[in-house]
């Protein structure tokens, strides 16, 4: 053996060589690794047990590498080792043979591929007392997942091998067979869509199931493993080294029950819990996998692509080794769903999803259930929260404030938290909010309020000098009942009178400068690979469900939800009402930035005018409704899985939003009669328009 | 500067004590924190206010029913005054505060050339800005709806069969 390091020259010299001191720093790493990862000490006196560190599954040692090496020093009891971790534990019936074999590999690197198969492997070992025992894995597996282990004989399956007609060469592919990207499907019954991740009910395949696979199924029937007969079949073969992502059979496509065989090689399936519970399966040859209730449902399945699994030592399920996969061809036995899926996890559920998501409306009840929802339920609910967001009130508005004289009548229709009603001190200010959560900020500030609606508000007509309706006429979700607001905000004008209106713009870029909103979606985006587009579906149409904005990019359609996410610390009221949301969002982004804090300084600059604040970015000037976006961009979470769990701790709420088009405002208060555009302009990515009652 | 504007926020310092001393709005769900708060609804803003109810043709004034009611010391600004009279339903002004007994001695007609009455516009202005109704209701003379005021806080809303 042409070790370099020799029993007794390291055990009588006492000074060491570069590399013996080198061995020595990497066996006092390794000790430091164990503590870390195990929480258990190395023992300075020799014990009966050894960890050796680089031994490990995630360093490529197989088990059975590792008992052929260390079998020839003594009487080997037992080699234990944990998926991913470096290292493996090895037992000896004495402490002579840990000796031993402790000597014989610490800090040697091991000839390949004589000793072992990966290449440039040293070991570096330390004695432990006592082994730490390693969880079973395997036991708990998901509910309502069931393995029947030999569900076939080696001849049933050779003849379902036989039926599929495939050999293992790539042979030319027929309509439903492809080679996809990780592996090859053969479709029997229905196809199955890539595309959309379903069937095309009414276009079954032409011959239906093959006879071949008759057996299988009615051996499945007879034995009480599923229910219902399936009627598509997906066949898919593995090459060692392809896998499948991680995914929930789309609900609305299939029934409960979905089996699956597997013959060939076997591999390990891989079950997610959205609470993030990871459970590994062995599926071994021959055996049938039955997915029903939340396994089928809310758990996602997926096999990583590797070609090689850590999977428990057959009668010692406490130790694992690796295990070399082979080709595997998968049966997977499935039941075409013809009605809208009603299973107990609605955040996996597409059909149920569809169903939760509101739309257009196309009546006027359903207008006001959407405003109820979506508009004023969720202000109620994030009042005092977005209150804390809106400081500083916008120059431009404050400048039309200002122009009102001592003891003239303004009111504010949907004056928010009230931040323009003391901008002008010598008027009296008069606000009104749908929100009485607002409306109480308002009093706590010791302002004039009252709660209302925008559509009808108990002023009479023709009283106040000015008026204004700053972020508020987005919010309606008819042309109708955008009318009816500006008419409404027209009437309590006298003659001469004068209102602002501010939209938030679908625009956000306008003569080449990009609006706040977006500009400081560069900044927070940074590195953020998430699909930008910006909505789920994208149809507009009545009927469909409205699209969820991502906040922070352009807008692709005029109504839609727009999120509004609790930042860390931020709590909910505490008014006893339901989150107003409970839409999942399909952005598709995982990063969180974090708000710019310098959007809502407590800052404002009252005194300048409009010229010199026009081109100065917007550090100061915040628009009460809209700024929310840019101060609120916690972008959504990627899966509705995690939305699920999301929703306990950190609610996100989406509000209704019908941004205006370049001139919509313009010709919406022009179809009121009474009144004049005096007035337009862009300000902040919003549209604005003066208008004035007639004389 | 403060006191050449009309002081429409009663100013704090001086005026603290006479705040807490008013137990009005001690009683019913008003919290503690708003006890030193001004919580209340001025007769301007009730001048203001009218039904709007649907069908309602003769909405105009709200009777105003008090439970509590609170007066506060605000700046007198006798032009803030002498130019929100005209803008005024001048009745309805001396009717709602004779109805919750704060009348006092304000004239039931409009002086001719008010604006430089001094001593009137201060009435007037004790009645407009400094007699303030913290709970209470509102009541439309026509159907007789009741809208609440809760806090200081009209709540105007009304039912979709109002609408």
């Amino acid at each position: 053996m042409a070790a370099p390091m020799d029993q007794e020259s390291c055990a009588v010299k006492t000074k060491l060589t570069k590399s013996e001191k080198k061995a020595y720093k990497k066996q006092n790493k390794a000790r430091q690794t164990l503590l870390r990862h195990e929480g258990i000490s190395t023992s300075s006196e020799a014990t009966k047990h050894l960890v050796v560190a680089n031994a490990g599954l995630s360093n490529g040692v197989h088990r059975e590498e590792l008992w052929r090496l260390f079998q020839t020093l003594g009487d080997l009891q037992d080699i234990v080792m944990v998926t991913g971790k470096p290292y493996a534990f090895v037992s000896y019936a004495d402490q002579q043979s840990a000796a031993a074999a402790y000597a014989a590999f610490n800090g040697r690197m091991l000839k390949s591929p004589e000793e072992l198969q990966q290449p440039n492997v040293t070991f570096y070992l330390n004695h432990i007392e006592k082994v730490p025992s390693q969880r079973v894995a395997g036991l708990d597996l998901p509910p309502g997942l069931r393995l029947v282990e030999d569900f076939v004989s080696p001849a049933c399956a050779a003849r379902l091998m036989e039926g599929l007609g495939w050999s293992t060469d790539n042979q030319q592919q027929t309509d439903a067979e492809q080679a996809l990207k990780h592996r090859r499907v053969k479709h029997f019954g229905y196809e199955f869509r890539y595309d959309n991740n379903n069937v095309d009910k009414d276009k079954p395949l032409p011959g239906g199931l093959p006879d071949w696979c008759s057996p299988v199924i009615d051996k499945m029937m007879s034995e009480g493993h599923i229910k219902h007969r399936p009627d598509q079949i997906t066949v898919n073969q593995y090459q060692p080294g392809q896998g499948i992502p991680p995914h929930v059979d789309t609900h609305s496509a299939f029934e409960d029950e979905i089996s699956s065989l597997s013959l060939g090689g076997q591999t390990v399936m891989d079950f997610k819990h959205p609470s993030g519970k990871r459970v590994p399966v062995v599926l071994p040859a021959r055996s049938l996998l039955v997915m029903s209730g939340e396994a089928r449902y809310l758990w996602t399945h997926g096999i990583i692509p590797r070609k090689l699994d850590p999977v428990p030592v057959k009668g010692q399920e406490e130790s694992i080794t690796l295990a070399r996969r082979e080709v595997r061809t998968s049966f997977t036995f499935r039941k075409i769903r013809h009605t809208p899926c009603d299973c107990k996890y609605p955040c996996q559920c597409d059909s149920q999803l569809q169903q939760t998501g509101p739309s257009l409306p196309r009546t006027e009840g359903e207008a006001g259930q959407l405003e109820q929802q979506h508009v004023h339920q969720v202000y109620e609910d994030i009042a005092s929260h977005f209150s804390s967001t809106r400081h500083s009130p916008w120059p431009r508005v404050v400048d039309f404030l200002k122009t009102e004289p001592v003891g003239a009548l303004v009111v504010d229709v949907g004056c928010g938290n009230g931040k323009y009603l003391g901008a002008n001190k010598d008027v009296y200010s008069l606000g009104n909010d749908r929100s009485s959560g607002l409306a109480n900020i308002c009093r706590d500030r010791q302002l004039e309020v009252f709660v209302c609606d925008a559509m009808s508000v108990p002023v009479r007509t023709g009283a106040v000098d000015a008026a204004i309706s700053i972020a508020v006429i987005h919010h309606f979700c008819t042309q109708e009942r955008r009318l009816k607001a500006v008419k409404e905000l027209a009437r309590l004008l006298k003659p001469g009178g004068r209102a602002l209106i501010y939209v938030w713009a679908f625009e956000q870029e306008y003569k080449n400068v990009k609006s706040n909103y977006l500009k400081d979606t560069k900044e927070h985006q940074n590195g953020d690979v998430g699909d930008k587009s910006s909505t789920r579906p994208t149809q507009e149409q009545q009927g469909a469900s409205l699209p969820i904005h991502v906040n922070r990019t352009s807008f692709k359609t005029q109504d839609m939800l727009v999120p509004w996410h609790f930042r860390d610390g931020a709590k909910k009221q505490q008014r006893g009402s339901q989150p107003g949301l409970q839409v999942p969002s399909n952005s598709g982004r995982e990063k969180n930035p974090e708000r710019d804090t310098r959007d809502c300084t407590e800052e404002t600059n009252l005194d300048r005018n409009s010229e010199q604040n026009s081109d100065k970015p917007l550090e100061v000037g915040n628009h009460k409704k809209q700024d929310s976006e840019e101060e609120n961009v916690k972008s959504c979470s990627g899966a509705c899985a995690s939305d699920c769990q999301q929703s306990q701790d950190e609610p996100v709420y989406h509000r209704f939003y019908h941004v205006f088009k370049d001139g919509e405002l313009e010709e919406l208060c022009n179809s009121v009669p009474g009144v004049s555009v005096v007035d337009r302009y862009y300000d902040k990515g919003n549209w604005c328009v003066v208008i004035q009652k007639c004389l | 500067m403060i006191a050449l504007v009309p002081g429409l926020l009663p100013t704090c310092t001086a005026k603290q004590p006479q705040v807490k001393g008013c137990t009005s709005g001690s009683r019913k769900n008003v919290g503690c924190m708003f006890l030193s708060l001004r919580t209340t609804m001025r007769l301007l803003t009730h001048n203001m206010l009218t039904s709007h109810v649907k069908g309602v043709t003769n909405g105009y004034p709200l009777k105003l029913q008090a439970e509590n009611i609170k007066v506060m010391s605000v700046d007198f600004n006798p032009e803030f005054v002498a130019r929100m009279i005209p803008k005024l339903e001048w009745q309805a002004l001396v009717q709602a505060a004779e109805s919750i007994g704060h009348l006092g001695d304000l004239p039931r007609e409009l002086v001719p050339e008010y604006e430089s009455n001094e001593e009137f516009l201060k009435m007037a202005h004790h009645v407009l800005m400094e007699v303030e109704v913290i709970e209470g209701n509102l009541e439309c003379p026509e159907t007789g709806r009741k809208f609440p005021i809760k806090n200081g806080i009209p709540n105007m809303l009304l039912n979709e069969d109002e609408v």
